[in-house]
């Protein structure tokens, strides 16, 4: 069974506590998380041990059907869950970690981890897939990154009420 | 009866009178009353809110200045309104503004001139959905369409089954849907086919048999023109010649009739006419108490024509920034997008700078309920996608939800399901002894538009003065 890691980083221009506040929400992953087109089910603020659904695309015009279980929440600094429903992906677990960090102009900002583990099956198959879906993978978890950066910025508008 | 009998005896002594009183100070009961005084007749117009205008509803931008929340667009055909306006003094201009509009799929922005998509794929589909949506409504009778061939069976299906039906899969139908957001405030799943067919049938006038093009058209299309102050400003104008006429802060809660005329109880107390106007939405109109009762299918076709779910989403900057970059500020925004048309809504000295977007139909179901924060937030990330991030730099935002005007109650038109053309829908204007009906809704033609209501408002005074 191959077991692979991905991870990328990125400063979002908001502190940890306004970041934290969104991903927490279930509800609300279809806004900024690459590849989910809408969470069928949820349960609000993230808890441990709740589980959530999305509907997501997948490779091309392929979408699937996945239920996310909130495995582990450290406020405002970690949180982890673990999806079923992407095979040949399997033993799926999505982190987040979070440390707050400050702009170049001295904002406060936050230093976003997302990592990605997962096992494939089918041994040098395995191999294979991962290297074809691996770039997009990696893809996804930046433009959801800047998804999340873009919408902290919208909702931080000057005539935010 | 007796009681009532006894009560309208009671309020009769009281009563002020008139010869007809007008229920609905919008465009369609000013129109009314304006026809009426101008035979001779005194007339009473009795509002419900604290303004006129209805559906009409100017935003102060300060310094003067206005943007509409609510209806705006005039176009060839609309002569009714358009000469109307004029005769009140309202300019209108044209509403376009130069540059490239965007078209969004995905979250994949595109600039487009005129008015062919950037999107191969969806094109050909579209003139296909174009050429069959426009064969069918050519078929609709405006002022019957239950009489069109095959009425009940298109008005057994919903809009997108029959666009289904008909070979019109993905792409257009998603088009379509784009234009019945603000449209409708629903969607294609939303209406009747026989109901959207007609609807379609009623983009004209009695020489220019209504088209879908026209009704989705900007230059030279129902979008093609605004009015100079606003388009409130035209039923300010009717309520200022009406000259203390209309009662604001009035609204109507019971009408009676009895063999010599008919008593109308309000906030503002109780009028006595020989004729009355009811021009509010059908729905609100329904909610009256009628003694006697409206008669059983009138009463159940009203109920039956609740308008769609719409809000007007205005953000304003210190000044349209987007023109100079080549941006028309018109966008239409696919794959499940909140805002999914958006236009340049700036006054039309060029500044200060508004956009302005419809959250209609399912995108309302979805987003309504949300933090107000939230919703502005979704709303801005699309209007970033079509003019870039100074979207995000707003010195106002303002959001109209038709849905939260108790006497509106939703917008922007009434919308009917299957069924309740073919089996209420004669029904539509047909007089309640002394009561007449008017409104955007019960016009043959431009229904749910001004025209529609100025239409409507003129025709029923004219039916009223042949009948006393």
């Amino acid at each position: 069974m191959n077991r692979f890691f991905v991870a990328e980083t990125a400063v979002i221009d908001a502190p940890v506590e306004r970041v934290w506040d969104v991903i927490s929400r279930t509800d609300r992953y279809a806004e900024w998380v690459a590849g989910a087109i809408e969470v069928t089910d949820h349960h609000g603020l993230a808890t441990v041990g709740r589980t959530y659904a999305e509907r997501n695309r997948t490779l091309g015009p392929l979408k699937t059907d996945s239920i996310w279980t909130v495995q582990e929440i450290e406020p405002l600094k970690r949180r982890v869950d673990t999806g079923t429903g992407f095979a040949p992906l399997q033993d799926l677990t999505n982190t987040f970690e979070f440390r707050p960090v400050q702009s170049a102009d001295g904002r406060e900002a936050t230093e976003m981890l997302y990592q990605v583990e997962y096992t494939i099956g089918l041994g040098p198959l395995g191999l294979l897939l991962d290297a074809i879906q691996q770039p997009a993978m990696r893809a996804g978890m930046r433009t959801s990154m800047a998804n999340l950066n873009t919408l902290l910025r919208s909702e931080a508008s000057r005539t935010a009420h | 009866m007796s009681s009532t009998q006894n009560q309208d005896t009671v309020t009769s002594h009281q009563a002020r009178r008139a010869d007809v009183v007008v229920i609905g100070a919008g465009l369609a009961g000013l129109t009314a009353a304006r026809e009426l005084v101008a035979a001779g007749r005194s007339v009473t117009v009795l509002e419900a809110r604290a303004r006129v205008g209805g559906r009409l509803l100017n935003h102060r931008l300060g310094d003067g200045q206005v943007t509409e929340i609510g209806g705006q667009f005039v176009g060839p055909t609309q002569d009714h309104i358009l000469a109307l306006a004029k005769e009140v003094g309202v300019a209108t201009y044209r509403a376009a503004v130069p540059g490239e509009n965007v078209y969004v799929r995905n979250g994949r922005a595109r600039r487009f001139s005129g008015h062919l998509l950037p999107d191969p794929l969806a094109l050909p589909e579209m003139g296909i959905a174009l050429a069959r949506i426009g064969q069918a409504a050519a078929k609709v009778d405006p002022a019957a369409p239950w009489r069109a061939p095959n009425a009940r069976e298109l008005d057994g299906m919903t809009y997108e089954t029959w666009l289904r039906k008909a070979g019109i899969t993905g792409a257009a139908v998603d088009l379509v849907n784009v234009f019945l957001n603000s449209a409708y405030g629903g969607e294609a799943r939303d209406a009747s086919a026989l109901f959207s067919l007609w609807y379609v049938s009623t983009f004209g006038d009695e020489t220019h048999p209504g088209t879908m093009e026209r009704g989705t058209g900007t230059t030279g299309g129902a979008q093609d023109s605004r009015f100079v102050g606003g388009s409130q400003l035209v039923a300010q104008r009717l309520a200022e010649e009406l000259d203390g006429r209309v009662q604001l802060n009035a609204p109507v809660r019971r009408v009676s009739q009895d063999s010599t005329g008919v008593t109308v109880v309000s906030d503002a107390g109780d009028w006595r006419a020989g004729r009355v106007i009811v021009a509010v939405p059908p729905l609100v109109a329904s909610r009256i108490v009628w003694d006697p009762l409206l008669p059983a299918q009138q009463d159940q076709l009203f109920q039956r024509l609740p308008f769609g779910t719409l809000m007007k989403c205005v953000a304003v900057y210190d000044r349209p920034f987007w023109r100079a970059e080549g941006l028309s500020g018109m966008g239409l925004l696919r794959g499940g997008s909140p805002i999914r048309e958006m236009f340049d809504n700036t006054p039309p000295d060029g500044g200060p700078g508004v956009l302005m977007g419809f959250l209609g139909g399912r995108e309302w179901r979805k987003w309504a309920h949300r933090s107000a924060a939230e919703r502005r937030g979704a709303v801005l990330r699309c209007f970033a996608q079509v003019v870039g991030e100074r979207a995000f730099d707003t010195v106002d935002y303002v959001e109209q939800d038709w849905t939260a005007e108790q006497w509106t109650q939703g917008g922007p038109t009434a919308v009917a399901a299957p069924g309740v053309l073919t089996d209420f829908g004669q029904w539509m204007g047909r007089p309640h002894h002394r009561v007449h009906w008017a409104g955007a809704e019960f016009s043959p033609y431009w229904n749910g538009y001004m025209d529609g209501a100025v239409r409507s408002g003129q025709h029923t005074a004219t039916e009223l003065l042949h009948q006393i």
